[in-house]
């Protein structure tokens, strides 16, 4: 009896990974970082069946509920403090801020119902709504503004750079405010957008900090209803929200899911209605299954590998300009996509992307020409090529320790002997924070923005923590993009700066990766974005 | 007996505060968590004064000593992930993880010898949760969603048991006390209960405290699989996130817990089996 239920047992596994077994890649962290919003080329295969999910949740009835699949704990509600991007779409279904961007990237009111600027660029005068009210009843005015302010620049904020840019903030009346900046800064409005999260002052005067970053209080679509930490965070629908008729949700509830085969069991299932960041395989594994929709998007994140001339890179052959070309044509960068990504990347152009404002799209990839490198690198007098150290880290993601191999292989092609160290990813961040990795390391950044200026100033200027490499044209161009109000001229030096930095590369530049999602096919109007980022006051389930 | 329980307890004691020197350098050998809780568009000036603020730019044995000092009082510090209390966040990961170890004791291991736990379990997800549906395929809800992470946490271990019970029992059996007790005339009940299992326990006592360390582990895998809200998912997330307080409290809770059961199952070694004598 016992045998036979052994052999039965077996069979039944045999079986099963006849039929098909995902493969379970290891999931991939992604740094803490960055900012937020852009407009992403979001395709949607046609793939409409119309078969509802197999719905073990009868005793939700009419509820609209919609179940989103978390790929890291959420740490905290407090929006300074948030750390990975994916977890503010979390905090943004509880928070608004004084302005919004909307799909189309226009700065567009919020809890603000307009503002002006001053000439000089420096001082915003925000008139705020008056008919706002917090989930417990609180009403929002200046003294919000100035409180949100005040919290973000806590030393112990992640986030604190998005509250730095302002200098001071003057409250005029109980519904205007003016916020003065340390400079003219363009990116002002957009970052509010997505750190500002407005704070109701007497509650946080009353429960204090810590438990407000529990059970947070905000102006949002959605509010706080239950989390259990590690289990499930629960947010009901806000029936007092300024925008009317919104949210179309009842409820959301989100889980964490870390491992991307069980995310892509759960959506099988039924029991998620979203779940985001699956690998190529993942996806195709998914695309004919009943009830599921596959969305395919670029994000806007770029890889590279770092050139250096403020540390480790000093006096050495990467100083010279022929010699950083020679590296960018020796890399074949087609190649790599084609058989790391199964083609899921586009090659690089530089760090502007094609989502960002001011994109020049006339500038093409280098291309892959080996002859030209070793000309290059003769010209520059290095016919025999040279030694380097290079570094890259491992498990940060997908799949980079194979490209980083790979771009070691196609430099030894032309001569450059680049001698490779992969480290663990905690130690690697630690090291390239203090400026200590090899003169070549491979690493990506990833920007929210509509513009990227944020990630062009984090990885170009001197005094920045993950910088390797400055120039005085490169600054010159930064300060003047900085300067310049008029969008057109900000576009134009954009472009200038693109064209330099092809040019004169700073770095070899990689790809941009795509991200794979999948959600039922009952979920309507849910519009990621290219920094993975999305607004559920819309959403519907059906 | 006495003064072997204390020996063993002091003994224990020292362990536990080897596991906290271990785990505190260790954790600090490969850097600070400093880049990783700030934004990457920080200044650098910002990550010193994070640094600065965190206490991480002093001298190492600056740091432990404090940490001592504090660990004493039964303060841990803060996780730098929640900016919570390290223990209150450990302890309330507690009942989860006890849950799937309860059940899994019930639960039927008879196979798994050779299968590596993490495969086991998407293999079971991808039969009893996509193509049966009859189990969820992760989290912590009704009773329904502990089985599989239960079945794929038990199989090796109890696989293990099960076969060592078994041979234990046939060795015990044919000895010759065994023998002299059926030729007693006793019946073959009290034989069993009396004179073999209780000779059987003493091995199965002594692979107790070395599984419960095993269990621990294999629930890293597990819980991270199937999103079990339990101790061995938050040592996965606090080891990646170098959430050094963290990372400290539950080594500390984990270390007295196994020593706790090792201490434990050596006491009952002595209690069960009158022959033993130490000390």
């Amino acid at each position: 009896m016992k045998q036979l239920f052994i052999t039965f047992t077996l069979f039944i596994i045999m079986a099963s990974m006849a039929v098909g077994c995902n493969n379970a890649t290891p999931e991939s962290k992604e740094p803490p970082q960055d900012e937020s919003h852009e407009e992403s080329s979001v395709e949607k295969p046609a793939e409409t069946e119309d078969e509802s999910p197999a719905d073990d949740a009868a005793d939700l009835d009419k509820e609209k509920v919609l179940r989103i699949a978390l790929t890291s704990q959420l740490n905290s509600f407090d929006l300074p403090y948030t750390l990975e991007r994916t977890l503010r779409n979390v905090t943004w279904a509880i928070y608004d801020s004084l302005v919004w961007v909307d799909e189309q990237g226009n700065v567009v009111p919020a809890l603000a119902k307009d503002w002006e600027i001053s000439e000089d660029g420096i001082t915003y005068t925000f008139h705020l709504r008056d008919d706002i009210t917090f989930h417990n009843g609180e009403l929002f005015n200046a003294d919000s503004v100035l409180l949100t302010w005040q919290r973000g620049l806590n030393e112990e904020a992640g986030n604190k750079k998005s509250f730095q840019l302002v200098t001071d903030i003057e409250k005029v009346d109980d519904y205007t405010v003016n916020i003065t900046t340390d400079g003219p800064s363009p990116l002002l409005l957009d970052t509010m957008s997505t750190y500002w999260g407005m704070v109701p002052p007497k509650y946080i005067a009353e429960v204090g900090d810590e438990e407000f970053g529990r059970k947070p209080i905000g102006t949002g679509p959605f509010m706080y209803e239950e989390w259990v930490t590690g289990e499930r965070i629960v947010l009901m629908k806000n029936p007092n929200y300024f925008r009317e008729g919104y949210p179309k949700l009842d409820k959301v509830i989100f889980r964490t899911i870390s491992e991307s085969a069980t995310r892509v069991a759960a959506i099988q299932t039924g029991e998620m209605d979203i779940v985001t960041r699956l690998s190529a395989d993942e996806a195709d594994s998914l695309r004919d299954k009943d009830g599921v929709e596959v969305m395919k998007y670029s994000i806007d994140r770029v890889y590279y590998i770092t050139f250096n001339n403020l540390t480790s890179g000093k006096g050495l052959p990467t100083e010279n300009v022929n010699v950083r070309l020679a590296m960018n044509y020796a890399v074949d960068m087609d190649t790599i996509i084609e058989r790391l990504f199964n083609g899921h990347a586009i090659p690089a152009t530089g760090f502007i992307t094609a989502n960002n404002f001011g994109h020049d799209a006339s500038i093409k990839p280098y291309g892959y020409d080996p002859d030209k490198a070793r000309e290059l690198l003769t010209e520059a007098g290095y016919p025999d090529g040279f030694d380097i150290g290079m570094a890259c880290p491992i498990g940060a993601y997908t799949s980079f320790d194979d490209v980083c191999q790979a771009i070691q292989g196609y430099l030894g092609e032309v001569g450059i002997n680049a001698d490779l160290e992969l480290m663990e990813t905690g130690k690697y961040w630690d090291l390239e924070s203090k400026k200590e990795l090899p003169p070549l390391f491979g690493e990506s950044w990833s920007n929210s923005a509509s513009e990227s200026l944020i990630r062009l100033e984090g990885l170009l200027r001197a005094d920045a923590t993950y910088s390797t490499w400055t120039e005085p044209t490169i600054d010159d161009l930064l300060d003047k993009i900085t300067m310049t109000a008029k969008p057109e001229d900000r576009a134009e030096l954009y472009k200038e700066l693109q064209q330099y930095m092809h040019d004169n590369p700073p770095f070899i530049y990689l790809y941009v990766p795509s991200t794979f999602e999948a959600i039922r096919n009952n979920v309507k109007d849910y519009t990621p974005r290219a920094a993975e980022n999305y607004f559920l006051y819309e959403t519907i389930v059906e | 007996m006495q003064r072997y329980f204390l020996s063993r307890i002091g003994q224990s004691i020292a362990i536990i505060i080897g596991v906290l020197f271990l785990v505190f350098f260790m954790v600090r050998v490969t850097g600070d968590p400093a880049a990783l809780m700030m934004s990457r568009n920080a200044t650098q000036e910002d990550v010193e004064a994070f640094r600065e603020k965190m206490g991480f730019n002093r001298p190492i044995y600056v740091q432990f000593a404090d940490f001592i000092t504090h660990a004493i009082r039964g303060d841990f510090g803060n996780s730098l992930r929640y900016r919570m209390p390290a223990m209150q966040l450990v302890l309330e990961r507690i009942p989860a993880t006890v849950e799937l170890a309860s059940v899994l004791a019930r639960a039927l291991g008879l196979i798994g010898q050779s299968v590596p736990n993490f495969w086991l379990a998407l293999i079971l997800i991808i039969i009893f949760a996509v193509n049966l549906q009859w189990f969820p395929s992760f989290g912590r809800d009704d009773w329904k969603s502990v089985v599989l992470p239960a079945v794929s946490l038990a199989l090796f271990p109890m696989g293990q048991f099960v076969r060592l019970t078994r041979a234990t029992v046939l060795d015990v059996r044919s000895q010759n006390y065994v023998r002299t007790a059926y030729s007693k005339g006793l019946s073959k009940r009290t034989v069993y209960f009396q004179h073999i299992l209780r000779n059987v326990a003493l091995s199965l006592i002594s692979i107790i405290g070395i599984q419960f360390g095993y269990l621990l582990s294999g629930s890293i895998y597990i819980e991270f699989i199937f999103s079990w809200p339990g101790i061995g998912q938050m040592i996965a997330e606090s080891v990646a996130g170098r959430d050094f307080p963290l990372i400290q409290a539950i080594a500390i809770f984990t270390s007295v817990v196994i020593v706790l059961i090792n201490l434990l199952t050596d006491m009952a070694y002595v209690i069960i089996d009158p022959r033993i004598k130490y000390g």
